[in-house]
């Protein structure tokens, strides 16, 4: 499976991040790694460059919107590794107002989770 | 001594240093005149001054008085010829003028009103003052010593007239000046009420004297032979009751009287809220006195019912406390140079009014006190509900969302004939069902516990008791109180109970509710470390509005070190 996509799950309740682990190995993933708060998440995507990362909004340290800028703005540069990050919630978008619309990421809500909502949402590759 | 009497004892030395040296110079330079008539009315203003001073500090009679004193021995020292200082003698002197009237026009407040009186005052220092110095500067004052009025001309100056007619200028301007000084007296008595004119008695005898005086001038001589002789020494008699009718004056109780009784005037009429105070700083001549009313627990309301703290510390401030019939009805804080027994009569005069303001001020203390409440209630409810949303997103949703991954997962690998992964996964389904369904359960116990609503506040405490971190022993007794009753009693055990888990490091707790006759006492203590403050802790203040919404008190006493006792008092009728 040569042209899986590396992804990192971000997500601060530890049996929903094993459950989403399970099914997106399974469908079309290479899950290589998980953080349960913000610092890890920015620290892992810094050290494993994942081709996506699916970033839970709601972190107990920091707030999800600023992960994804640092994570993207991040010094991981290489351009075929270039970070994409989908966001994610238990909650539905228009919750959370202007910033879900102001944000340039994706977002995929926890409920609609699987390996091929999940890439439908993101770039066609190459 | 206080300071002030120092103060007024440098005042007596300095005007017999100032005033006999001056009668030592007469003496030495054979003028002659009584220079013991001279030196007692000289010397009879800075005695009153010097009284005046320590009396009615901050009052600017004595100081006014001192320098009337000082004024008057100019003159004397005058006689020494020659001297660098002449000219300045030579000023003081023509200051005195200006001195007089200002005292009489201050009189009693120390302060002028109008600004006619402040324009005759200026009038009244300046010209006399203006002559001189032109005499000063024109005239060569040391051949002719005593005299400013026609001493020779100095030879080089160039208009030898002008300074002659400037001199009939300061001569004739007294027939102007003098009428206008009575009529600012006369409009000053037009205006004040019949207790202030009371005050102003003394004036009219000054006023009298003066009138005497300058009527008796032009018939007064030094010259020890002749009649006018006799009549310049009554006019110095005279002049030394000035400073004796002043001191008279402002110390008498007429005074204060007089200020007291345009108060009970002024407090016939009904009062809005704060003008008492205005009306007690024009009495008190104190534009900044402050009024602080006691609300109990040793907390101060201004009288619109705003929290303040009462400051008379400080040398210029002065706290007066304000009493009636052993009740404490005020804080009167004022300037420290205002005369204590004015305060105080004061303060008696608008008892009654003081005392009603002091209710309204309570009153407004309170509904500021209910409107806070009511914001923190509505805030805590706000709270509340963000709480609960927080808790299901994050507890029982989160877990909901992990099973349906799982059904996701059971139904992939059903497809691919895993079949012991399918059993695995659904086990695991189970378990992650199970605690979202505790979760939901532990959820809405918060939000409102079926037990006690059932079974009453017993069962309900005991089944927080079970549930404590540490033994709890609960002794409540059996019977229901009304719903809103019981609910307030089990939040603030329920909260004081997770506080003790969270803070306290308590090995064990109880929980004790008693009536007593109208009141269920609920007491929820531990032996921890203590230190509890529900200022800071928001649990605990929200709790405390809880408890005043229907009537109760809540108290927390938590000395560091001796473990945290809640007592909270709620009213009940005992639900049959």
């Amino acid at each position: 499976m040569a042209d899986m996509r590396t992804l990192l799950i971000v997500d601060d309740h530890a049996g929903f991040r094993s459950w989403a682990r399970e099914v997106l190995a399974h469908e079309g993933f290479d899950v290589v790694g998980e953080a349960g708060d913000g610092t890890t998440a920015i620290r892992l995507a810094e050290e494993l460059h994942p081709e996506v990362v699916l970033l839970d909004i709601q972190l107990p340290d920091l707030d999800g919107f600023a992960v994804a800028q640092q994570i993207t703005a991040g010094p991981t540069g290489h351009a075929e590794t270039a970070t994409e990050v989908v966001l994610t919630s238990g909650r539905a978008p228009e919750d959370y107002g202007r910033r879900i619309a102001a944000s340039t990421h994706r977002f995929l809500r926890k409920d609609d989770l699987s390996g091929a909502t999940l890439e439908a949402v993101l770039e066609p590759r190459r | 001594m206080t300071g002030r009497r120092w103060v007024a004892l440098g005042v007596v030395l300095l005007g017999l240093t100032w005033g006999l040296g001056g009668e030592a110079v007469s003496i030495g330079h054979h003028v002659e005149e009584n220079h013991f008539l001279d030196a007692l009315t000289g010397l009879s203003f800075f005695v009153g001054g010097a009284i005046a001073i320590d009396r009615r500090p901050g009052n600017l009679l004595g100081p006014l008085m001192v320098l009337n004193g000082v004024a008057w021995f100019c003159g004397n020292w005058t006689n020494i010829p020659n001297g660098w200082t002449l000219p300045f003698l030579h000023l003081g002197q023509a200051a005195a003028t200006g001195l007089l009237a200002h005292l009489v026009m201050a009189y009693p407040r120390g302060r002028l009103t109008t600004g006619y009186e402040r324009s005759v005052l200026a009038a009244a220092y300046a010209i006399p003052i203006a002559a001189t110095a032109m005499s000063v500067l024109t005239q060569d004052l040391s051949r002719c010593p005593a005299c400013a009025s026609s001493p020779p001309v100095y030879p080089d100056f160039p208009d030898a007239d002008l300074s002659h007619r400037f001199y009939l200028v300061y001569d004739r301007s007294a027939f102007v000046l003098v009428p206008l000084f009575f009529i600012a007296l006369w409009w000053r008595w037009r205006r004040s009420s019949p207790a202030a004119r009371r005050a102003l008695a003394p004036l009219w005898v000054v006023a009298a004297i003066m009138v005497t005086v300058y009527s008796l001038s032009p018939f007064t001589s030094t010259s020890a032979s002749s009649f006018a002789y006799l009549v310049w020494e009554i006019n110095a008699l005279l002049q030394t009751a000035v400073p004796v009718i002043f001191v008279y004056g402002l110390l008498s109780t007429r005074l204060v009287q007089s200020a007291i009784g345009g108060l009970v005037v002024d407090l016939q009429a009904p009062i809005v809220p704060g003008h008492l105070r205005t009306l007690l700083a024009r009495t008190l001549a104190d534009p900044t006195v402050e009024l602080a009313y006691p609300i109990g627990d040793d907390r101060w309301v201004d009288p619109d019912g705003r929290l303040v703290e009462p400051d008379g510390s400080g040398p210029l401030r002065r706290t007066t406390m304000v009493e009636r019939d052993g009740l404490l009805l005020a804080a009167l804080v004022h300037d420290a140079a205002l005369d204590p027994d004015l305060v105080r009569a004061a303060a008696a005069a608008a008892g009654m009014a003081l005392d009603n303001e002091r209710l309204h001020a309570e009153l407004r203390a309170q509904l500021e006190e209910v409107r806070a409440s009511r914001e923190r209630i509505v805030l805590a409810g706000d709270a509340e509900r963000r709480r609960v949303e927080r808790n299901l997103h994050d507890g029982a949703q989160q877990r909901l969302l992990a099973l349906s991954l799982a059904l996701h997962s059971a139904r992939r690998q059903l497809g691919n004939g895993e079949q012991d992964q399918v059993v695995n996964t659904l086990e695991r389904s189970g378990q992650e069902l199970a605690a979202a369904i505790e979760e939901l359960r532990e959820l809405a116990r918060g939000i409102h516990p079926s037990v006690l609503t059932d079974a009453g506040l017993g069962p309900a405490v005991e089944a927080l008791a079970r549930r404590a971190s540490v033994p709890v022993a609960v002794e409540i007794e059996e019977r229901r109180f009304a719903a809103t009753t019981e609910a307030t009693a089990y939040f603030v055990v329920s909260e004081a109970l997770a506080n003790v888990t969270r803070h306290a490091e308590a090995t064990r707790a109880s929980v004790v509710a008693r009536c007593l006759g109208p009141i269920l006492r609920v007491e929820v203590g531990d032996d921890g470390r203590g230190g509890a403050d529900p200022a800071r802790g928001s649990g605990l203040a929200g709790l405390e509005d809880r408890v005043a919404a229907i009537g109760g008190t809540l108290a927390v006493h938590s000395a560091r070190g001796t473990g945290t006792l809640i007592r909270v008092d709620l009213p009940c009728e005992a639900v049959p």
